[in-house]
């Protein structure tokens, strides 16, 4: 499957985020972008990037990833799909009450993710047809 | 040098890790992500989770000393642990960790030092086998003639 997507990583673990973000570029070659708390990935946003799609995990130094949904959401950014990671399914209901749009349990799998990736690209391109 | 030889001892040491229990199918879904653009992405996984882990196990036992009882604490240090592991599928050490955190919920002390040094060994154990994996594979493939990375 082939998308030019951009996709933001928020993940604290090192070796998680090398797995991850090997997946999403290497799989489904997506543009990652990194980020290690959730502040981090606010400040992304803050600064003016624009991602189709958010991999956050939940608990993070600084800023859990329940946190920087909701303060994501609140600068405005409803569009960006945003899903939840962790290996805690009770996880799921914060992200969910925060405003994330979706949830995919650790370890992350390509199974998992590629449907997901896809409604991405499916909207985009329902946006670009209409747009024409 | 007998390339088919180390070829074999390879294969056989990673059957050997799937088939004892130390790795799992997560494992199998990292080496998928190795290509020519990242050669060593696996032994460049595996070496950062040994240092990842190291520094946890090393963080949990001081915790252990300096915030007794605080298991609350303790099991934070052992879900990143535990993600961690999850992540390159180091199955036996996983489920140490789970073993932890369930003493962390059962606020046993005894149990949780019980469960840290099993996970310690495991550890000990899972690093050594990947240690002489790499090198195997090192020895037969274009990768060879890198320079060993600290593990």
């Amino acid at each position: 499957m082939a998308s030019s997507l951009r996709a933001l990583l928020v993940e604290d673990t090192a070796v998680q985020r090398m797995v991850v973000s090997a997946m999403l570029r290497n799989q489904f070659h997506c543009e990652t972008t990194l980020a290690k708390n959730g502040k981090e990935a606010v400040d992304m946003f803050l600064e003016g990037n624009t991602f189709d799609i958010v991999f956050c995990d939940r608990d993070m130094p600084i800023m859990t990833g329940p946190e920087a949904v909701v303060k994501i959401r609140a600068m405005g950014a409803t569009d960006v799909k945003i899903v939840g990671l962790s290996d805690d399914d009770n996880a799921m209901e914060a992200f969910i009450s925060a405003g994330a749009d979706d949830f995919v349990p650790k370890p992350v799998r390509p199974e998992t993710v590629g449907p997901m990736i896809q409604e991405v690209i499916n909207k985009k391109l329902e946006q670009l047809a209409a747009l024409a | 040098m007998d390339y088919s030889n180390l070829r074999r001892q390879a294969a056989s040491l990673k059957k050997g890790l799937f088939d004892q229990g130390h790795l799992d199918e997560q494992f199998r879904q990292v080496e998928d992500l190795q290509d020519e653009a990242s050669p060593n992405f696996v032994e460049e996984v595996v070496v950062v989770f040994f240092k990842d882990s190291g520094r946890l196990i090393s963080n949990l036992e001081q915790a252990l000393e300096k915030y007794p009882r605080d298991f609350n604490r303790w099991d934070a240090y052992m879900q990143q642990l535990k993600g961690s592991c999850s992540s390159i599928g180091a199955s036996r050490m996983k489920n140490e960790c789970m073993s932890f955190r369930d003493n962390c919920g059962q606020r046993s002390v005894e149990g949780c030092m019980g469960s840290l040094q099993k996970l310690k060994r495991e550890h000990a154990i899972l690093r050594q086998k990947l240690e002489s994996y790499f090198q195997l594979l090192r020895q037969v493939g274009p990768a060879g003639a890198a320079t060993r990375p600290a593990m």
